[in-house]
């Protein structure tokens, strides 16, 4: 007699493998625009220091994608 | 975007330069920028005393070089002494702070002040001028070093100049000096200068490289409109002239210029009125002018604001760092024109139309 064997993927381990995605790729794509921005803000920071308070701000904006990665992965789980 | 186009790019031909810098370069050139005296402040320059200027003057950006250079000199030469070191320091500077590409590209555009340097070393051996006096005037802003060029001119004889300079790059060049043909290999050298920008711009097909190339090619119109002018004013219409010519302009081709070198001024004028720089020159061209000084400073004028122009089109290139370079040349330029027209008792009217602002 022939049997088969029925493979099903475990629906929460999918939801983990996808909230995993949703933290590390967007934490990627925040680390490539922050590069530019940070490399930006240390060479305006070197020639006037008082543009330390506006260079860390514009650095963090890009911070709210991998934010925006962390709830996604919040809410799948 | 910079990514996208390395990937369209492909990098076949170009050397690999290492990681370009451009975000920090240009931001930082900017906040440079942002020191430069702004155009307000050249009316009420003129209206100090040359002792109120050079207080100014000390107590600006220039300060440093003014308190290093104040044990060497005095009065108007201190301050010209401090603008030139000023110059110096603030382009040495950019190749220091830029990696890569942008590197290359500063290096490239700043070998002008390694030909000047040059130039003016072997100008001072043809007439003998003593080692001090060429150091004098002399501006390290290029990728020679101040050490380098102090020994050079420290050398008794112009072959040992040109026998130092072996390694470098302008050796084919200098190696045919005979003493005489000066002003020959002086033509020379600034060509290479071009030829060397140019072989800069075609490594790469990049739309902000597009802009650079636009950038210098109408820094060619400009000269050779100057050389043209200046060439008609002089009444000399000989068409050997065209060796003077830079190639490669923008909107004033090889050609048109060959049709304008055997005008006359008031025929040039009116040639030029067709010319897409007539609106430049329009208030201040006339066949019977006397003095240039008028179109000279209008054409500078019409470079800087292209200059500022462009860099807002690409922020994030090199065309910005550019923009800072022709600025500060032109701040410093205009300091030295007020400081010694004030010296040599010029009246404001004069010294007012000499200035790029």
């Amino acid at each position: 007699m022939v049997t088969e064997a029925v493979t099903t993927m475990d629906a929460s381990g999918l939801k983990a493998i996808g909230a995993g995605l949703a933290v590390g790729l967007t934490g990627i794509a925040s680390a490539l625009a922050e590069k530019d921005i940070g490399s930006a803000a240390i060479g305006a920071m070197a020639e006037n220091e008082s543009l330390f308070g506006k260079g860390l701000i514009l650095t963090v904006i890009p911070e709210t994608i991998v934010i925006f990665g962390l709830v996604v992965a919040l809410l799948i789980k | 975007m910079q990514l996208l186009q390395k990937f369209k790019r492909g990098n076949k031909k170009s050397q690999p330069k290492g990681h370009a810098n451009y975000a920090y370069t240009t931001a930082r050139v900017r906040a440079m920028k942002s020191k430069i005296l702004p155009k307000e402040t050249y009316p009420r320059l003129m209206n100090m005393s040359i002792d109120e200027i050079t207080r100014f003057i000390e107590e600006s950006e220039y300060k440093q070089d003014v308190d290093e250079l104040a044990r060497q000199y005095e009065g108007v030469d201190l301050i010209e002494h401090a603008l030139n070191k000023n110059l110096a320091v603030t382009f040495t500077k950019l190749l220091s702070i830029s990696e890569g590409d942008v590197n290359f590209l500063v290096g490239e555009q700043l070998k002008k002040y390694d030909i000047w340097s040059i130039k003016t070393i072997l100008r001072g051996k043809y007439c003998n001028a003593s080692t001090e006096e060429i150091l004098d005037a002399i501006v390290a802003a290029g990728r020679l070093s101040y050490t380098f060029l102090s020994d050079l001119a420290s050398k008794a004889t112009y072959e040992e100049v040109i026998s130092e300079l072996a390694n470098t790059e302008y050796y084919p060049i200098l190696k045919n000096y005979d003493g005489t043909n000066l002003s020959d290999i002086e033509n020379q050298l600034d060509k290479m200068y071009y030829a060397g920008l140019f072989g800069a711009i075609e490594e790469s097909k990049s739309k902000d490289r597009k802009l650079f190339a636009e950038f210098t090619r109408m820094g060619i119109d400009l000269k050779n409109l100057i050389t043209l002018f200046r060439l008609k004013r002089s009444g000399i219409t000989d068409p050997e002239m065209m060796d003077l010519m830079i190639d490669g302009g923008l909107k004033l081709k090889r050609k048109d210029i060959e049709k304008m070198i055997t005008l006359s001024l008031a025929d040039f004028v009116s040639e030029l009125e067709k010319s897409p720089y007539w609106d430049v020159i329009a208030d201040v061209a006339d066949p019977e002018m006397v003095s240039l000084i008028g179109v000279e400073s209008q054409l500078k004028k019409h470079r800087l604001k292209s200059a500022a122009s462009f860099s807002h089109v690409y922020p994030i290139s090199i065309v910005p760092i550019m923009d800072y370079m022709l600025s500060k040349k032109n701040e410093v330029n205009n300091l030295r024109i007020i400081i010694r027209g004030k010296a040599a008792n010029l009246d404001d009217e004069t010294i007012k139309e000499q200035l790029v602002i």
